[in-house]
């Protein structure tokens, strides 16, 4: 009989999914549940010339413009919430390295909705005298055919790649996502919809006799999964609702690294290029700790 | 009659909420942030809501419908956290789209905050000087476009009045008040009804019918002088503007009793 094909595979082999030049988009939300371990993978792998394209972005998006992987920013948030702003992402963008292009919250939200119906472009009809629009020529008015009004056709997200840290999935790409949810987790949704090229980082790699008690659970389906990676923590310092808590000395650290790039390099160093991949990351920060961390029903890796 | 500058402002903002409207308000951190865009937001809509407004929908981090406060020791920090999660409320927006569509119209009013505004009641919260090279790149537009462009109405919270806050331009329109006036933003096509009132700790402005800048009220102990020092643009004839409305000593009690029982939105 034909086997179906795993598709788990190392951090190493999915962060090579990605290309150099590529639209890739990150799950999670602002400080929660952001696929970190991709990002450092990124990172050590060298990658450049990348566009991330989210709604609302934090360390993330710093930490790659900080690493010099990243080349332009479509987003509405950059910034790192009560732990202050995102400082890489503000020298990168006041020197011109890294260029940021505004878009409203819950439009930039839309832009994969758009993609996830298969439309060009996603219409806002309110957008008019606003620097969005007046600075940003991927922005088109037009004329809604059935009123007369200007309208504005908001692009597609159109990502190459997107990356979501969840829970737990099974070796075929099958996610489970926590039995409550919030938008962090909406957001991994959508933007999973956008593309059929999806990374998957878990938590925890379960059985699919497993996946299939709770299929209601089961928001991201197999097909559209590219790659499934088992990284215990993978999100760490942002929290995994109800799995994991967020890492505020961990945070603050990192801060305080980026405050300067000579502090930040040597932060990188420390924790991302200079250790043997997530494993060594998660000897870099402390089992312990991270041990500490874990909360609710979801811990046993 | 003692009291602090957020129950000033915060009795003020409930004189202005009508019955059955739906308020949306976000997680701040910082003292001046949090103090200006949750903690006055959460005392005056929860005063209004015990004294005219029993109808009021209160949407905290624009997802938990209906929180009951008095359930917290301490103000989350974390929009998305588990305290928020397992906080009783009468509904929790899981995904978007959800529990509400802003895009239709279901929002009433929130708040919003920035660096810079100026006398057409336009905001800037992504980054001072040229936005093609910005001299300092803060935050990002966040959900402000969508304020100030769709929401019934706006309040501009500004927790410091300075030259440097209250510009003759913003250096980026991240929140669209009144270019040309209420004539200027039909012509626009926004269907919301903009900033209607900026609330800072020196006075309380409002825009008039015409969508017009007028300070509407002093707040005691700031002088006519000390506003003018302060502010970027012309503020017009002040002689004739009163004094912001002291809280009621009934008011306040409300608000230390029955709104904020564990002081957990006092500063």
């Amino acid at each position: 009989m034909a086997e179906r094909t795993s598709k788990l595979c190392s951090l190493r082999q999915a962060a090579d999914l990605i290309r150099d030049g590529d639209r890739v988009a990150f799950g999670g939300f602002a400080i929660y549940q952001k696929p970190m371990a991709l990002v450092h993978e990124i990172i050590r792998a060298g990658k450049k010339g990348l566009t991330v394209v989210g709604s609302v972005n934090s360390v993330d998006v710093d930490m790659l413009a900080g690493a010099g992987c990243v080349r332009t920013v479509e987003t509405s948030y950059v910034g790192l919430e009560k732990f202050g702003l995102a400082m890489n992402y503000r020298r990168a963008v006041q020197d011109g390295t890294v260029a940021a292009v505004h878009y409203p919250e819950i439009l930039a939200w839309d832009r994969f909705r758009a993609d996830a119906e298969g439309l060009e472009f996603w219409p806002a009809a309110y957008l008019g005298g606003s620097d969005i629009v007046n600075l940003n020529p991927a922005i088109r008015r037009f004329e809604n055919p059935m009123n007369g009004k200007p309208m504005y056709a908001i692009p597609a997200a159109a990502p190459d790649v997107a990356v979501v840290h969840v829970p737990a999935a099974d070796i075929y790409g099958n996610v489970r996502i926590q039995p409550r949810h919030l938008l962090p987790q909406s957001m991994d949704i959508a933007v999973s919809r956008a593309t059929r090229n999806v990374i998957v980082t878990a938590e925890r790699i379960i059985p699919t006799a497993e996946i299939r008690e709770d299929p209601h659970l089961n928001v991201i389906p197999a097909f559209r999964v590219r790659a499934v990676v088992h990284a215990p923590y993978g999100s760490h310092p942002t929290p995994v609702l109800s799995v994991m808590r967020m890492d505020d000395a961990f945070f603050r650290e990192y801060a305080e690294a980026s405050a300067t790039p000579g502090r930040f390099g040597a932060f990188l160093d420390r924790y991302v290029r200079g250790v043997d991949g997530h494993e060594g990351y998660l000897d870099a920060v402390g089992r312990a700790r991270l041990d500490a961390l874990e909360e609710g029903t979801g811990g046993g890796k | 009659m003692n009291y602090t500058m957020e129950e000033l402002l915060a009795a003020a903002l409930a004189h202005t909420i009508a019955d059955g409207e739906v308020g949306f308000t976000g997680l701040a951190t910082g003292k001046a942030a949090a103090a200006y865009n949750t903690n006055i937001p959460l005392l005056g809509m929860g005063l209004a809501k015990r004294t005219h407004a029993p109808n009021l929908t209160v949407l905290l981090c624009g997802w938990s419908h209906n929180p009951d406060l008095s359930q917290l020791k301490a103000m989350p920090e974390c929009e998305f956290a588990n305290e928020l999660l397992n906080l009783p409320c009468e509904a929790q927006m899981q995904d978007y789209p959800g529990t509400w569509a802003y895009k239709a119209g279901d929002i009433d009013f929130a708040f919003g905050t920035g660096v810079q505004v100026d006398r057409e009641g336009n905001l800037n919260c992504t980054c001072i000087g040229d936005p093609a090279h910005p001299k300092v790149q803060l935050v990002g537009p966040i959900f402000l476009p969508e304020h100030f462009a769709v929401f019934g109405r706006e309040y501009i919270m500004m927790p410091h009045h300075e030259r440097r806050n209250f510009v003759g331009r913003v250096d980026h329109i991240s929140g669209v008040g009144y270019p040309g006036g209420t004539e200027g933003r039909r012509r626009l096509g926004l269907p919301g009804g903009g900033p209607k009132y900026i609330f800072t700790p020196r006075c309380i402005f409002a825009f008039d019918g015409a969508g017009s800048l007028y300070v509407k009220s002093i707040h005691p102990g700031v002088t006519p002088q000390e506003l003018e020092e302060n502010t970027g643009f012309d503020l017009g004839d002040l002689s004739g503007v009163p004094a912001t409305a002291e809280p009621t000593a009934e008011e306040l009690r409300i608000l230390r009793e029955e709104v904020d029982p564990n002081g957990i939105l006092r500063l």
